[in-house]
């Protein structure tokens, strides 16, 4: 398919990447993106928090600062007691009010499922958009969230997973990649992008591809929800991970010491999932200490991006 | 046998339902029968899990899981249980056709003789790795053609520089073991016990 083109177009559908962007001035560029989804928890204030959230990441991954934002609502009004849409777009009104976001209108439609999402505009200065395309040989990549949101939540769905658990992993989700992004540039930072449905080696497979670089991960560094190794040896994986799986395994190798259930747990599908990050190298541990003070507790250093070699990635 | 058709149902139910079964009526073999790939590895994993030996079947687009329950106790884990600790990873690495340095017709066959001789390592040998001039006994009309070969066969993974054979311009003259990258040959010895090099 074409897609029509114009000059400003600094990041387009031709690249595929977070979001799109344009240059509206030499100092002012305008990101775009747009992403909604059925509910993954029960209760309709976090799950509007957590869909918003998730749709001011993609602004985030791109360096940008998220300005403006429009609802996306799908609600089956003759089964469902309104009041829930309400508390859905409570919950995403106070989780755009938290970022510095206005919500300036928005859509709705009757629909058999429950949908919910949002369209989210931000600022960007046309030099500094970060894409995922620019890996540097000898960068570090850093991961700001622990992975195994899909595992746990098919965990809750399945009614295996202890109250305090939901609790953790829908705070996880709801949890804004904002001071993360705001720490990342600070810091010399080549590429990133955050972790959502194709899982931690699906978005990094992307980052790989097009890059002539490898990357080496070191599984046993990357922050992993402990109780997610133990739901995927039980076998209470999202369908999406195995598709994840089989659709990049031919890039993917595995050392014969990583474990199954961490395998598993690298492909998961996330929502609203952290940041992940190329920074050089000389700057890694600065960057995760960084990211520490802020609370940010559970990033890590999790792998390197190798001299010209063929795009693949190493799992050790 | 125990059957529980879970066609038309997607992840968790598969699984949720295997387990109520089990929980329910504890047979000691289940046959579990799903329609997506999901859920059928999603059902080995969970009575695996659960201390289930599993077989696979597919007809037409379904799976059959087969799940029988792990014969005596303590066996199973015997039979899994090889001392770990015990079983090296060894590398050894070949940049050369001949063993030292002086005379070359006495170097060709130590290197003969030290890899026919490899075999006494036992399963302690992990990676036979060829670059350089190695890359030559890998091809058609070397010595240890047959004993690598026999190698091979045996379960030992054997690696040839890619570079290198393409260098001597004898990439279609290799007879044994996998092509291979620099990217390979470092991880390998990153994850090695030890590595012997020649």
């Amino acid at each position: 398919m074409v897609f029509p083109a114009d000059a400003n177009v600094i990041v387009g559908l031709d690249r595929a990447d977070d979001a799109g962007v344009y240059r509206i001035s030499d100092d002012l560029a305008i990101i775009q993106t747009v992403d909604f989804f059925t509910p993954i928890v029960d209760d309709p204030y976090w799950f509007g928090q957590i869909a918003a959230a998730n749709a001011l990441s993609d602004i985030y991954a791109m360096g940008g600062t998220p300005k403006t934002a429009m609802n996306l609502v799908a609600f089956p009004v003759r089964e469902m007691d309104i009041s829930v849409l309400r508390r859905i777009i409570q919950g995403g009104v106070d989780k755009l009010t938290q970022a510095g976001v206005v919500l300036l209108g928005g859509h709705s439609i009757e629909d058999r499922e429950l949908k919910y999402g949002l369209s989210v505009t931000g600022f960007v200065h046309p030099r500094r958009v970060l894409t995922k395309k620019n890996l540097q040989a000898g960068d570090r990549l850093v991961l700001t969230k622990p992975l195994g949101m899909g595992i746990v939540t098919t965990a809750v769905k399945a009614g295996m997973a202890p109250a305090g658990l939901v609790e953790y992993v829908t705070h996880l989700m709801a949890l804004l990649n904002r001071s993360a992004a705001e720490i990342m540039s600070g810091f010399d930072v080549n590429a990133c992008t955050d972790v959502t449905g194709f899982g931690l080696l699906g978005h990094l497979a992307e980052m790989v591809c097009g890059s002539n670089m490898a990357v080496r991960v070191f599984s046993r560094q990357v922050p992993v929800i402990p109780e997610a190794l133990e739901y995927a040896s039980m076998g209470l994986i999202p369908a999406g991970a195995y598709k994840n799986k089989e659709f990049r395994e031919s890039m993917i190798a595995f050392a014969d010491t990583v474990e199954r259930s961490h395998r598993d747990v690298l492909f998961d599908p996330q929502t609203s999932g952290g940041l992940l990050i190329s920074v050089k190298a000389d700057q890694s541990m600065e960057l995760v200490a960084a990211f520490k003070n802020a609370g940010i507790s559970d990033a890590a250093e999790i792998g390197e991006v190798l001299h010209g070699h063929e795009e693949k990635i190493v799992v050790l | 046998m125990k059957e529980i058709d879970a066609r038309g149902l997607a992840c968790p139910a598969p699984v949720l339902h295997t387990k109520a079964t089990l929980q329910e009526e504890k047979p000691a073999a289940v046959k579990v029968l799903v329609d997506n790939g999901a859920s059928q590895q999603n059902v080995q994993r969970f009575l695996e899990s659960q201390g289930f030996q599993t077989a696979l079947k597919q007809q037409g687009s379904d799976y059959i899981i087969i799940g029988t329950c792990g014969s005596e106790p303590g066996e199973h884990a015997q039979a899994s249980t090889v001392p770990e600790a015990d079983v090296k990873k060894i590398m050894v690495l070949c940049a050369t056709d001949r063993m030292g340095f002086g005379d070359d017709e006495l170097g060709l066959k130590l290197m003969v003789n030290f890899l026919r001789t490899l075999k006494e390592m036992g399963s302690d040998l992990w990676r036979l790795v060829f670059v350089n001039n190695g890359v030559k006994l890998a091809i058609d009309g070397s010595e240890v053609l047959e004993d690598l070969k026999a190698y091979e066969k045996a379960g030992l993974k054997i690696l040839v520089c890619g570079t290198c054979l393409n260098h001597f311009k004898l990439l279609d003259r290799k007879q044994v073991g996998e092509t291979t990258n620099m990217l390979d040959i470092v991880t390998g010895a990153q994850l090695a016990d030890k590595v012997i090099s020649l």
